[in-house]
């Protein structure tokens, strides 16, 4: 039997962080070597945390379920421009480094003190809702007892210029003319029994291939960025009603019933 | 746990340096005999007559479709096998809940590098714009899951080296947990620019062959290849009639929040996973046949590995396979997974290929020929950079 997810706290952000988000979090200069990306999901890791009531320096009993539609694009991007310009015995290391996804999970369980297990999903538009799944796993087989389902997209210049060529195939989400695009993060603390913070509860989780495999021998670009799920989802927690989720991705669909939490 | 309970591999298949199906890549680690790729002929870079890499043969790799990367093309063929040796077709489990879990590195991230460095030129072509909706159409796992006509949950796991070892451990969990009755599952990379370049700039790589847990040993190769493993439930195997080539028993996870690159020095992650994946399974050290190690030549690696497993596992034996492998990065896990399982099927425990000489400050000493040997579990292991730890157990077909 998979367990109910209770959402004890929440954080999101569009756009970046700044260093005096961090004040009351952490010595920022820890930070001067981090990428942006990274340092936006900290900042919400650190608010969800402290919604859901978590005081403890070392966070025993917690997992990690990091979700990166691309990876880390910027650090990437930089470990090719490094290579194109400055020619690849002169690329950066620090670069590549920061490039592979599991770095920012690191700078998650390094500032926190986590120590518990920790998955990193990146399968596009359908990652977060992979890392919802993931964290319901770690729960389900008590690898831990909470668990930080965290995503944090950056923004691609590539693609967003072929966006605004041609809207209709590419993202509708983060690229639309009219929103300018902006890195998007956020974090979900949830537990799979409900806790003194217990907000919300979400149940009946479905990721799927598409059900229709005929309708997919074209490919299906419906978005591009797993941020666009996350938004929406703290949309539908912040209407304090009860709803039920629906998302179509490329080659995938996700569904997910959720309600206020009611004390008994 | 009763046999009637645990999650058997119903078919493998493993597509790496050594060999192109488990069989031959078994018989290639036993013989030490694998595609040592010097100069390096597939990523364009200065290094490539500098640093050698271990490769999928160049006539396995002429099969491949236009239309693929080389990461799914990889995977599909083990697929394929996996399904061959389990005797079944994908559409004949079109009924049941079949879910799939692929770990690689190099396909899920943005490695669109000639696309790119044209883009940067000003010299997209309309190619390039189609190259771009197709890497976005097809993140790798819900595309394997539509190749094979499948239904269920998917997921493409990125924790980098330790990708396709908890892709298997995430596998078995959908099953017992009740999420899926069958789970294709494993890893795929392919060398390219990125991770040849970015590995030779960290001082990781070495222009020698790998040399893992000896005393001189000057780092990692890095290689390719996939491995898929058929995960089922016990009621699906009879249903079906399925063979049994192994179990999953269990499965760890934990990060050492240590350092970006480096492991924890004292392995205290891999600790944990290894406690976690034993604790799972319900095995004890004392029942382990051997344990397959990350073991992929670094100073660093090898050196937290044995902390870890002298900690752990104390006189369990060590065998590493990167020396006919290489560091297939995110499929590691998973044909490691596939060794191992032929390793304990078999009876045989082949020598770490590429140790040279013990060194003491490990305070152990991997395989230095084959072995028979009688126990019937074995522990695999895999560490990643960002500090991520993953292990499993998996147990000898019954047969065995």
């Amino acid at each position: 039997m998979l367990p109910k997810l209770y959402v004890n706290g929440w954080s999101c952000l569009v756009g970046d962080c700044s260093a005096e988000n961090f004040a009351s979090f952490m010595d920022v200069r820890k930070l001067r070597r981090a990428e942006t990306v990274s340092k936006n999901v900290l900042l919400c890791a650190f608010r969800a945390l402290e919604q859901a009531g978590e005081k403890r320096q070392e966070k025993s009993g917690w997992g990690i379920s990091l979700a990166m539609g691309a990876g880390a694009l910027g650090s990437t991007l930089k470990f090719m421009d490094s290579i194109i310009e400055d020619g690849d015995e002169l690329s950066s290391p620090t670069a590549f480094a920061s490039s592979v996804h599991n770095s920012t999970a690191l700078l998650l369980s390094l500032f926190l003190h986590i120590h518990g297990p920790c998955v990193v999903t990146g399968q596009l538009d359908s990652s977060f809702a992979g890392a919802l799944l993931t964290a319901q796993q770690f729960l389900a087989k008590d690898m831990c007892r909470q668990v930080l389902v965290a995503i944090t997209e950056d923004v691609n210049p590539l693609l967003m210029e072929q966006v605004q060529r041609d809207p209709h195939v590419f993202d509708p989400f983060m690229y639309q003319p009219s929103c300018p695009p902006q890195r998007v993060a956020g974090v979900f603390a949830v537990s799979a029994v409900p806790t003194e913070a217990t907000r919300f509860v979400l149940d009946d989780f479905q990721l799927s291939a598409t059900a229709d495999v005929a309708s997919c021998t074209e490919p299906q670009v419906s978005v591009c960025s797993c941020a666009h799920t996350v938004l929406a989802l703290k949309q539908q927690l912040e209407t304090q009603a009860p709803f039920v989720f629906h998302e179509q991705f490329a080659g995938s669909v996700f569904d997910c019933k959720g309600e206020p939490y009611v004390r008994p | 746990m009763t046999s009637s309970q645990k999650v058997s591999v119903a078919g493998m298949g493993c597509i790496c340096a050594c060999g192109h199906t488990p069989e031959s890549a078994f018989e290639g680690a036993l013989r030490g005999e694998a595609y040592f790729a010097f100069p390096v002929n597939r990523v364009e870079s200065t290094y490539t007559s500098k640093f050698p890499v271990f490769m999928v043969p160049p006539d396995i790799c002429a099969a491949k479709p236009a239309d693929m990367t080389f990461s799914q093309f990889f995977f599909i063929e083990a697929a394929k096998q996996a399904f061959e040796q389990a005797g079944i077709s994908p559409r004949q489990l079109s009924s049941k809940r079949v879910g799939v879990v692929v770990g690689s590195s190099v396909h899920p991230s943005f490695h669109c590098f000639e696309i790119y460095k044209r883009w940067k030129h000003h010299t997209l072509t309309a190619q390039d714009v189609t190259g771009l909706k197709n890497y976005l159409a097809t993140p790798l796992a819900p595309w394997v899951s539509r190749f094979f006509g499948f239904k269920g949950p998917v997921q493409t796991v990125v924790t980098a080296c330790a990708s396709g070892t908890d892709a298997i451990g995430m596998a078995k969990n959908w099953i017992e947990t009740g999420l899926c009755d069958a789970v294709l599952c494993g890893g795929t990379d392919e060398i390219s620019e990125s991770p040849y370049d970015g590995f030779i700039r960290l001082l990781v790589s070495t222009p020698q062959k790998c040399r893992p847990f000896s005393k001189d040993r000057t780092g990692i190769n890095i290689g390719e290849g996939a491995a898929a493993l058929l995960l089922v439930n016990a009621d699906t195997a009879r249903e079906f009639h399925l063979p049994c080539h192994g179990y999953v028993l269990g499965y760890g996870n934990a990060c050492d929040g240590f350092h970006p690159t480096a492991p924890d020095p004292q392995g205290t992650g891999l600790q944990q996973a290894l406690t976690f994946a034993l604790r799972d399974a319900n095995v004890q050290p004392q029942d382990l046949a051997f344990v397959n190690a990350h073991g992929t030549a670094s100073q660093a690696n090898d050196s937290a590995e044995a902390v870890a497993f002298r900690a752990v596992i104390p006189d369990v034996a060590v065998w590493g396979s990167k020396g006919v492998t290489g560091h297939t990065l995110g499929a590691a896990g998973a044909v490691e997974a596939v060794l191992s399982l032929q390793a304990l099927n078999k009876c045989i425990l082949p020598a770490t290929v590429g140790f040279t000489m013990a060194d003491e400050k490990l305070g152990l000493t991997p395989t230095m020929q084959t072995v028979p040997i009688a126990k019937r579990v074995a522990v695999s292991d895999s560490l990643a950079f960002g500090g991520c730890n993953a292990a499993i157990v998996l147990e000898a077909c019954d047969a065995a």
